[in-house]
């Protein structure tokens, strides 16, 4: 409707007699193919100027869109103020269909660079709202055209997103990271265990060739580290395993990490949680520990989109 | 030693290891067409593909990967599409097969008319 009356406004100050666009209604007489294309770029051009008036209060031009950083549960529409991505932060609001929401912000409709900044308002955002609301954190970049395109994945997928947040109520994740000291655990190792510490003699004594001893003592090295290091995972994930609803463990990163594990911990046990952790810490002096949180629970959910053709 | 809590945004190797691919996620390619105006004037619309949630306490002492049950999950539903597909073109085989019968027939049937039409005229 308001775009028919666009049109009328506007046509009848054509720029001159030869570019008269030709319409929709005068499309019937034969035009000439140049004018024709020459008259879609006008009608092309015109809602730069000419929505303005027709829709005052919300005026989202052709390259704008919507930058969604998780889902939540609220009926009432919601403004978390101006923390979202964009040179001037840009000012976080709700999109809502019945009781879910999506946490948006408006952007230029880009695929964002995943740069420092926009990653870090990306979480910023999450943080924010995670601290009132249970969320179901959006990956990072995903901007939808219209508010109405999100409000038809809220609807298509209106159930499983209630389901998602009904689990992951009043939850968040928690990240530790372990690492060693793989040369002080090594002499460890060789202090506690005889053969080793015989081979090395051999070695370090050996004037021949000593490639047999060498390759030996490198195969009992990997095995002693492996078992260590398994039964130190083993010995955290099983202190944690009472203050935890559930976990994850991803694999480590670098030859110091011997474990990289996400925590999903109810708000009532944080507390008990994070005791947990310092207290581990103070039981393994060498280990070093890299404890993060609280998180959405990114970890904890894994939800797929995909494009369908609407019917 | 002690262990210190840091903030979730603290550190930017751990944000970009959960937003960059947990979550909600959706294709790069996806992404790339959401903003690309072509698929949305073909009324093209966002659903769920799947879900996942990890509500088990992982034992995992190995190196079992953040990865490895969407994968299964995604490879069972491959499969069943593969299996989607056979049937479908037996169907559509058969469908042809007795089409082509048909066609046959009616043939026949058209130059028995026409056989009958020349000898009575």
């Amino acid at each position: 409707m308001p775009k028919a009356q666009q049109k009328k406004k506007a046509k009848p100050q054509p720029k001159s007699k030869a570019r008269k666009p030709p319409t929709r209604e005068r499309g019937a007489k034969p035009v000439s193919s140049p004018l024709v294309s020459r008259g879609k770029l006008e009608r092309a051009k015109m809602p730069a100027h000419a929505p303005k008036p027709v829709r005052p209060a919300a005026p989202p031009s052709q390259d704008e869109g919507k930058y969604v950083y998780c889902i939540i549960k609220s009926e009432k529409s919601l403004a978390f103020g101006a923390l979202g991505i964009g040179g001037e932060p840009a000012h976080v609001q709700t999109v809502n269909y019945q009781n879910l929401a999506a946490v948006v912000s408006s952007t230029s409709l880009v695929v964002q660079d995943p740069t420092r900044d926009n990653v870090l308002a990306h979480q910023r955002v999450n943080e924010t709202v995670m601290q009132q609301h249970t969320v179901i954190p959006m990956s990072f970049g995903t901007v939808f055209k219209t508010d109405d395109d999100i409000i038809e994945l809220l609807r298509s997928a209106y159930e499983a997103f209630n389901d998602v947040l009904n689990k992951m109520e009043d939850k968040f994740e928690f990240g530790l990271k372990v690492l060693w000291d793989r040369d002080q655990i090594i002499r460890e190792i060789e202090e506690e265990d005889e053969d080793i510490r015989r081979l090395k003699g051999e070695i370090s004594s050996q004037k021949g060739s000593t490639y047999f001893a060498r390759m030996q003592y490198g195969r009992l090295i990997d095995v002693a580290l492996q078992a260590r290091s398994e039964r130190y995972v083993a010995e955290i994930f099983e202190a944690l395993r009472d203050v935890s609803v559930a976990s994850r463990s991803n694999k480590p990163i670098g030859d110091r990490m011997i474990m990289n594990a996400a925590f999903l911990v109810t708000r009532d046990t944080e507390e008990a949680f994070d005791a947990r952790v310092k207290e581990i810490g103070s039981r393994y002096d060498k280990l070093t520990f890299k404890y993060t949180g609280p998180w959405p629970p990114y970890n904890f959910v894994n939800i797929r989109l995909k494009l369908e053709r609407a019917h | 030693m002690a262990v210190e809590r840091a903030a979730g945004g603290t550190s930017l190797i751990d944000v970009l290891d959960r937003v960059l691919d947990k979550g909600i996620v959706i294709d790069a390619w996806v992404r790339v067409s959401l903003v690309g105006i072509d698929l949305i004037t073909v009324e093209a619309r966002v659903v769920v593909a799947s879900i996942d949630t990890y509500l088990k306490y992982s034992e995992a002492v190995g190196q079992v990967g953040s990865v490895s049950r969407p994968q299964q999950a995604e490879l069972a539903a491959h499969q069943s599409v593969l299996a989607e597909n056979v049937a479908l073109r037996a169907e559509l085989a058969a469908a042809k097969a007795t089409k082509s019968i048909k066609a046959a027939r009616v043939k026949r049937a058209r130059a028995g008319a026409r056989r009958r039409l020349t000898t009575e005229g």
